[in-house]
C-alpha cells in the first residue's frame, strides 16, 4: 500500500537522501536549503538514519568533508544554495575531476548582488561546465525520486561522476504537496551498497591521489571524464526506466515533454516554471493552438539528440530562462538549445529567447500566454534573436 | 636501544628520491614523523614545499609508501575530517594526518582547521613552519617573523621587511580546548618524536603540532646550519618548546639563554635590520616568554574531549 505524505521540497530531498543510506553527510545551512540540514540532523537524532554528520563551518568545508569521506570509500550527501555553492566552487570542481560519485542537492537561489535570498537557478547553471551531472526537478515527488536515481547514476561504473539534484528555492523547497514515499526495502533493492574501487585512500592498499600531473596525462583524464559524461546520457535514461519499473514513476530521462506530439510550437522550460507553462498550454489547446512543453531535466550531460528529435520540424520554439548569460544577452538555456539545433535544417527554426522570474519573481500563466501569442506570430529565425523580458504587469 | 637506532630500524615511508633543497629539515621532520606514525596512516600534503618536492608524486609515480594526496591549500583539515569520519563509521582505526606548511595552516586553511578543532575531528595536524611560502619563492605568510625580508615584503628605501609580528597559531589552537597542542623543532628530535607519539595516542579530538623549520634556501643561511638554527630558535626563546595536554600547559625547554641578535644576524632575511629593530623583536620575545613562564604548569583550558 503506497504511503503518501504532504511535504515540502526540502523534506523530499532530505528524505530521498535518507533512503539512500549515506555514510557521511556534511552540510552548512543557507536559505533556502537550511531545512534540509535540519531534517537530516533530525533523522539522525531520532535514529532513523545511521550516518556520520559533520556540522561544518562553511560550504567550502561541507564539500571538502564529503570529498574526504568519498575518497575513503563512503557514500555521501550534501546540499547547498547560491552563495554557498559559490564558496564551494574550489572543491566542487575537484569533486568531479576526482570522479567521486557524490550527490548534492542544490536548492536554486539567485546570486547576489543585489542582496536576495529568493529562487532562480543562476547558481548551478553558472557551474554547468564544472564536470558534474546536473538534473533539474519540476515538483517535490521528482526531487525525492531523483535523489535516489542520482546515486544510481553517479555510482554506475560507466559514469563515476557527482550529481546535482537541482530544484527551485521556495517554489519547491518551501511549498508542500503530496509525495509518495517509497519502501526502504525497494530502495535498497534498487540501490545496492556502494563499493569504491577506482580511487581510494586506504592504508591497506596505498596509492597516491593527485600527484603533480603533466599536461599530457591531464588531457587523458579530461578525455575520459568527458567520455563518462557522454555515457551518462544512456545511464540517466536507463536508470529512469528501471526506477519506473520498481516505483511506478518515470520522468522522461533527460527531457520531459507535455502535449508535444503534434505541437507546432514548443516552449522549452527548466524546473518548476513548467507547471505554469503546462497550464498555459492547456488553455491554448482549448483554443485549438497546437503547442507543447519540452522540459530539460538533464542540463549536463546536455541531451542534444533528444532535443533535436523533439524540436525538429516545429514552426517555432520559445526558451524561457530564469537566469542570464552575461555577454550573450540571453539566458543560458537559450544558448544551449541554439547550439543543439545548429544545422538541423536548411531553414533555421525560429527560437525565441525569454528571460523572466529572476530573484524569485513569479513566472505566471499570463506570461506563458504571451509567449504562445509570440510563437504564433514569429517570423524567421533572424528576426527573433533578441531577448524578450517577462515582467509582471507587462504580460497582458 | 637508543632513539637513533630505533628510528633507523623503522621503515622509511618516503621515497629516497625526494628533491628538497640541501639542508632541508622539513624533509627530515616528515621522514621522522612517518616513522613514528607507521604505515597505518593516510597523509595529506597540501600545496607547499613537501608537495613541490614530490611527496605526493609526479605523473604516475608516488613519493610515499602510505596513501598520500594533495588536499587544497585551504581544505586540509576538512578533507581529513571526512576521511576520519568514514573510517570511524566502519570501525577502523587509521591515523589521518596533515603535514602542511604555514601557508596552508596559518593563512588559507585556518578557518577549516579551526572548524575541525572545534568539532573534535580526530585527526593529527602537523604544521611545518618555515615562515612563508618557501616553495614558490619566499612570499610572506602570517607566520613570518616581523622585519623579515620576503619577496612580498622587500627591503628598500620605503620598506623594512614584514611590518607585523608573527601570528601565534599554537596558542590559538590551544584556546580551542583540543586534547593536545605542541610545538617542536627537529633540533630537539627526542622531544619531537615523543610529541608525535603523544599525538598518535590521542583519541578524543584533534592533535596539533607546530614544528619550526628554518629554511636555508629562503632565509639565507648555510645548509649545514639547518639544525643549528632550529636549536638557536629555541634557545633564544624565539620559538619556545611547549605542549598543552588536556588543557595543562607545560614549557618543555625553560632555559632561555641567549639574546636573539646573533641568531638573526646569521641569516640574510634579517640582514638589513638595525639594532633598534632587533631590539623590538627581542622585546616581543621577552614579553611572550614571560607569558609562557606564567602559564607553565597552569590549567589553561579543558581537555576538549568530544
Amino acid at each position: 500500500m503506497a504511503k503518501y505524505v504532504v511535504m515540502n521540497g526540502n523534506m523530499a530531498a532530505a528524505m530521498g537522501a535518507k533512503f539512500c543510506r549515506p555514510d557521511v553527510i556534511a552540510a552548512y545551512p543557507i536559505t533556502p536549503q537550511t531545512p534540509i540540514v535540519e531534517y537530516l540532523a533530525q533523522f539522525i537524532a531520532e535514529g532513523e538514519l545511521d550516518a556520520a554528520f559533520s556540522e561544518v563551518e562553511s560550504e567550502h568545508s561541507a564539500m571538502s568533508v564529503i570529498q574526504g569521506a568519498a575518497l575513503a570509500g563512503g557514500r555521501t550527501f550534501t546540499a547547498t544554495s547560491s552563495q554557498g555553492l559559490a564558496l564551494m566552487y574550489e572543491p566542487y570542481f575537484r569533486t568531479s575531476t576526482l570522479r567521486l560519485p557524490v550527490v548534492m542537492a542544490i536548492v536554486n537561489r539567485e546570486m547576489i548582488s543585489p542582496q536576495t535570498v529568493w529562487g532562480g537557478p543562476q547558481d548551478s547553471l553558472t557551474l554547468r561546465d564544472a564536470g558534474w551531472i546536473q538534473l533539474y526537478c519540476e515538483d517535490n515527488q521528482e526531487i525525492l525520486d531523483t535523489i535516489i536515481q542520482a546515486y544510481k547514476i553517479a555510482e554506475n561504473s560507466e559514469v563515476l561522476l557527482p550529481v546535482n539534484v537541482c530544484f527551485d528555492g521556495f517554489y519547491l523547497s518551501h511549498m508542500a504537496e503530496k509525495v509518495e514515499v517509497p519502501d526502504q526495502e525497494l530502495v535498497d533493492e534498487f540501490l545496492p551498497p556502494y563499493y569504491n574501487c577506482h580511487i581510494k585512500l586506504d592504508p591497506q592498499e596505498p596509492i597516491s591521489v593527485d600527484p603533480l600531473t603533466p599536461g599530457s596525462l591531464l588531457i587523458e583524464y579530461r578525455q575520459k571524464h568527458m567520455e563518462a559524461m557522454q555515457r551518462a546520457v544512456e545511464v540517466i535514461k536507463s536508470v529512469d526506466i528501471e526506477f519506473g519499473k520498481v516505483f511506478g514513476r518515470c520522468y522522461g530521462g533527460l527531457v520531459a515533454d507535455y502535449r508535444l506530439e503534434d505541437a507546432d510550437y514548443v516552449i522549452v522550460t527548466l524546473g518548476s516554471m513548467t507547471g505554469a507553462a503546462k497550464e498555459a498550454v492547456d488553455l491554448a489547446r482549448d483554443k485549438g493552438i497546437a503547442v507543447g512543453v519540452l522540459r530539460v531535466r538533464a542540463l549536463r550531460p546536455f541531451p542534444v539528440d533528444e532535443i533535436r528529435k523533439k524540436l525538429m520540424g516545429r514552426r517555432a520554439v520559445a526558451v524561457v530562462d530564469r537566469n542570464v548569460s552575461f555577454g550573450w544577452g540571453t539566458g543560458i538555456l537559450y544558448q544551449e538549445i541554439c547550439s543543439a539545433l545548429y544545422g538541423i535544417s536548411s531553414t533555421p527554426i525560429p527560437i525565441l529567447p525569454y528571460i523572466g522570474g529572476l530573484g524569485g519573481e513569479d513566472l505566471t500563466i499570463d506570461m506563458f500566454n504571451k509567449v504562445i501569442d509570440d510563437l504564433k506570430k514569429a517570423g524567421p529565425y533572424s528576426e527573433n534573436i533578441t531577448t524578450r523580458w517577462l515582467i509582471r504587469g507587462e504580460s497582458k | 636501544m637508543s632513539l637513533v637506532t630505533e628510528l633507523c630500524n623503522k621503515e622509511d615511508l618516503l621515497s629516497p628520491g625526494i628533491s628538497s633543497c640541501i639542508g632541508c629539515n622539513v624533509e627530515l621532520t616528515l621522514r621522522t614523523v612517518l616513522k613514528v606514525l607507521g604505515p597505518n596512516t593516510i597523509l595529506a600534503i597540501p600545496p607547499g614545499c613537501m608537495g613541490g618536492v614530490g611527496v605526493v608524486g609526479w605523473g604516475k609515480t608516488t613519493g610515499a609508501k602510505v596513501p598520500v594526496f594533495f588536499p587544497l591549500l585551504d581544505n586540509v583539515a576538512s578533507m581529513l575530517a571526512g576521511i576520519k569520519l568514514y573510517y570511524e563509521k566502519i570501525g577502523r582505526d587509521v591515523n589521518v594526518v596533515a603535514f602542511a606548511g604555514d601557508g596552508a595552516t596559518v593563512d588559507a586553511g585556518l578557518q577549516c582547521l579551526s572548524g575541525a578543532a572545534e568539532r573534535g575531528d580526530k585527526i593529527i595536524y602537523i604544521c611545518y613552519d618555515n615562515e612563508g611560502y618557501m616553495n614558490t619563492g619566499f612570499q610572506r605568510s602570517a607566520s613570518t617573523t616581523k622585519g623579515a625580508w620576503t619577496s612580498t615584503t622587500p627591503v628598500g628605501e620605503a620598506s623594512r621587511g614584514k611590518k607585523q609580528h608573527k601570528k601565534d597559531l599554537p596558542l590559538i589552537m590551544a584556546m580551542h580546548d583540543i586534547p593536545y597542542v605542541a610545538t617542536a623543532t627537529p633540533a630537539f628530535m627526542l622531544d619531537l618524536v615523543r610529541k608525535v607519539e603523544k599525538a598518535k595516542s590521542i583519541k578524543t579530538g584533534l592533535a596539533y603540532i607546530h614544528v619550526y623549520n628554518p629554511c636555508p634556501t629562503g632565509w639565507g643561511f648555510l645548509p649545514a646550519m639547518s639544525i643549528h638554527m632550529s636549536r638557536e630558535a629555541v634557545k633564544t626563546g624565539l620559538f619556545p618548546l611547549y605542549e598543552v595536554e588536556n588543557g595543562k600547559f607545560r614549557l618543555n625547554y625553560k632555559e632561555k639563554k641567549s639574546d636573539v641578535k646573533s641568531y638573526l644576524r646569521n641569516m640574510k632575511k634579517f640582514a638589513h635590520l638595525s639594532d633598534e629593530e632587533i631590539d623590538e623583536i627581542q622585546c616581543k620575545i621577552d614579553e611572550k616568554w614571560s607569558r609562557l613562564l606564567y602559564l607553565d604548569g597552569l590549567l589553561i583550558g579543558s581537555d576538549g574531549g568530544n
